[in-house]
C-alpha cells in the first residue's frame, strides 16, 4: 500500500468536503463524502487502515467546527472504518448479494447513530420526522457513492 | 512475553478499534476541555487562512445577486422608512409623556459566514471575526431577520457559531402580544418548537416570537420568528407553539456579533 498516495487522497476528499458542502447543501441536509472514503478504504485495505482513516478523518471534520458533540463524528468513522474493514475480511466467502447488502447496511448504521445523536429531540417527539431525517441524511449520500460506485466498484475494491 | 507480542499482533485490529473507539469516547465527554477549546480554536483559525480565497472567490460570485437584492429592500425600507419616522416622533411623545428611558442599544460586529462545517448537517458556522475583533465566547449572533445562534470558540481571527439548528441549543424567548414566557428548542429546517408554555396562555397563530432577555447571553427583544401553530396535548399542564424563524439557516452570508449591550438606567 503507497501510505503517501493515500493520505493524499483522504485530504482530497477532506477538501472536496470542506468546499463542496455548502454548494451541495439541500436543506440543511448534506453528502458525506467522508463517510463513503471510509467505507472505501475499509474495503480495499481492511480494519486498521479503515479504522485510522476514519478516526483521523472524524476529527478533521471535527476540528473543522461542530456546534456540539465534538468526537461523534471520530467515532461514526471509526466504526464504519471497522466494519467495512471486516467486510473485507469475510468478502471471499460471501454471496455477491450478501455482500452489496452488507455495505448497504454499514452505511444506513452509520448515519443512524449520526441521526441519532444529531436529531434526539425528534426522536423524543415526532418518529416520523425523525425517520424522514434519517433516510434523505442516508439517501443524499447514497446518490453520490452510486455515482462513484459505477466508476470504482466496491467489490473490486474489496477484491484488491 | 512473546505470547503476549503474538497476542498483540494478532488482535492489533480490535485493539486499534478499541484505542479509536475509546479516544473518540473521550473527545465526546470532555468537549468543554479548555485545552480542547485552545486546540479547536487554532484549528478553525488555520482552516479559516486556508479557505479563505475560496469564500472571497464564492463572495464575488454572490455578489451580482446580492445586489439586485439590496436593491429591492432599498425600495422597500424607502417606503417603510416613511411611515416609521412618523411612528418614531408619536413613539417619543409618547415616551416623554410616560418619562421612559431608552433601555438598550447593542453595539454590533458584522461577521462574514466563511465555512458552515463539514459535517453531513448544518449545525455550526465558521466566521471571520475573532478575538483581535473583541469577540467573546457566549456573544449572540444575529441577521436583521433574527437570532441564529452564539458564539461557541473564538480562535485569534476566526469564531464558531452555535446555530439554532444544533440539537443542544437552547433559547429563552417570550411569545408577543402575550408575553408568555417559553423555552425554544429546534426541530426541523426552519421550525422550531417553544416548551414549557402554560396551557392557559394566549398564544395565536402570527404571534411575534422574541428574546426573553433571561439569560445572561442574549438580550430581550431581539427578533426569533413568528408563531405558526400550537400543539395541546390532553392531559398535559404545558403546551407547545410551533415557531418558523425567519433567516434562512443554509444561506448565511453575512452576520451580525453582539458584542456589547449599553445599558442606560441613568
Amino acid at each position: 500500500m503507497n501510505w503517501i498516495k493515500f493520505i493524499l487522497a483522504a485530504l482530497a476528499v477532506f477538501i472536496v468536503q470542506y468546499l463542496l458542502v455548502g454548494v451541495l447543501s439541500i436543506r440543511l441536509i448534506r453528502p458525506d463524502f467522508i463517510a463513503i472514503f471510509v467505507l472505501y478504504a475499509g474495503l480495499k485495505h481492511g480494519r486498521p487502515v479503515g479504522i485510522t482513516s476514519g478516526f483521523m478523518l472524524g476529527l478533521l471534520v471535527d476540528l473543522a467546527g461542530v456546534g456540539s458533540y465534538f468526537g461523534l463524528t471520530s467515532l461514526i468513522c471509526t466504526i464504519t472504518g471497522y466494519l467495512a474493514g471486516t467486510l473485507k475480511h469475510y468478502h471471499d466467502k460471501m454471496l455477491p448479494y450478501i455482500f452489496h447488502l452488507s455495505w448497504i447496511l454499514i452505511f444506513c448504521l452509520h448515519f443512524l447513530i449520526f441521526t441519532y445523536v444529531r436529531y434526539q429531540t425528534l426522536f423524543e417527539s415526532d418518529l416520523g420526522i425523525f425517520w424522514m431525517k434519517w433516510l434523505l441524511t442516508a439517501s443524499y449520500s447514497f446518490v453520490f457513492l452510486g455515482i462513484i460506485n459505477y466508476f470504482f466498484p466496491l467489490r473490486d475494491s474489496a477484491r484488491a | 512475553m512473546r505470547n503476549l507480542y503474538f497476542f498483540l499482533t494478532k488482535q492489533k485490529d480490535h485493539l486499534i478499534f478499541i484505542l479509536a473507539l475509546g479516544l473518540s469516547l473521550s473527545l465526546l465527554s470532555n468537549h468543554d476541555s479548555p485545552d480542547l477549546n485552545l486546540l479547536r480554536g487554532k484549528s478553525i483559525d488555520i482552516l479559516g487562512h486556508i479557505i479563505s480565497p475560496v469564500t472571497w472567490i464564492n463572495s464575488m460570485l454572490k455578489l451580482e445577486e446580492e445586489t439586485q437584492l439590496l436593491r429591492e429592500k432599498n425600495i422597500q425600507i424607502t417606503l417603510e422608512m416613511e411611515s416609521l419616522i412618523r411612528a418614531g416622533e408619536e413613539n417619543q411623545r409618547l415616551r416623554e409623556l410616560l418619562n421612559f428611558k431608552n433601555e438598550s442599544n447593542l453595539v454590533l460586529l458584522p461577521a462574514r459566514v466563511l465555512n458552515s462545517g463539514v459535517s453531513s448537517n448544518l449545525t455550526a458556522l465558521t466566521l471571520d471575526v475573532g478575538t483581535t475583533s473583541g469577540i467573546k465566547i457566549n456573544q449572540p449572533v444575529i441577521t436583521p431577520d433574527g437570532v441564529v445562534g452564539k458564539t461557541i470558540l473564538v480562535g485569534e481571527n476566526t469564531a464558531v457559531v452555535q446555530m439554532l439548528s444544533d440539537v443542544n441549543f437552547r433559547l429563552s424567548v417570550r411569545i408577543m402580544p402575550s408575553g408568555t414566557v417559553g423555552i425554544l428548542r429546534w426541530k426541523n429546517n426552519n421550525i422550531c418548537q417553544i416548551w414549557e408554555l402554560q396551557k392557559n396562555a394566549p398564544i395565536n397563530v402570527d404571534d411575534q416570537v422574541v428574546t426573553s432577555g433571561f439569560s445572561h447571553i442574549y438580550p430581550r427583544n431581539l427578533p426569533v420568528g413568528r408563531v405558526i401553530g400550537v400543539l395541546e396535548e390532553r392531559g398535559s399542564f404545558q403546551k407547545i407553539a410551533q415557531v418558523r424563524i425567519k433567516p434562512e439557516l443554509s444561506s448565511l452570508m453575512n452576520l451580525f456579533v453582539v458584542i456589547e449591550e449599553n445599558n442606560e438606567l441613568d
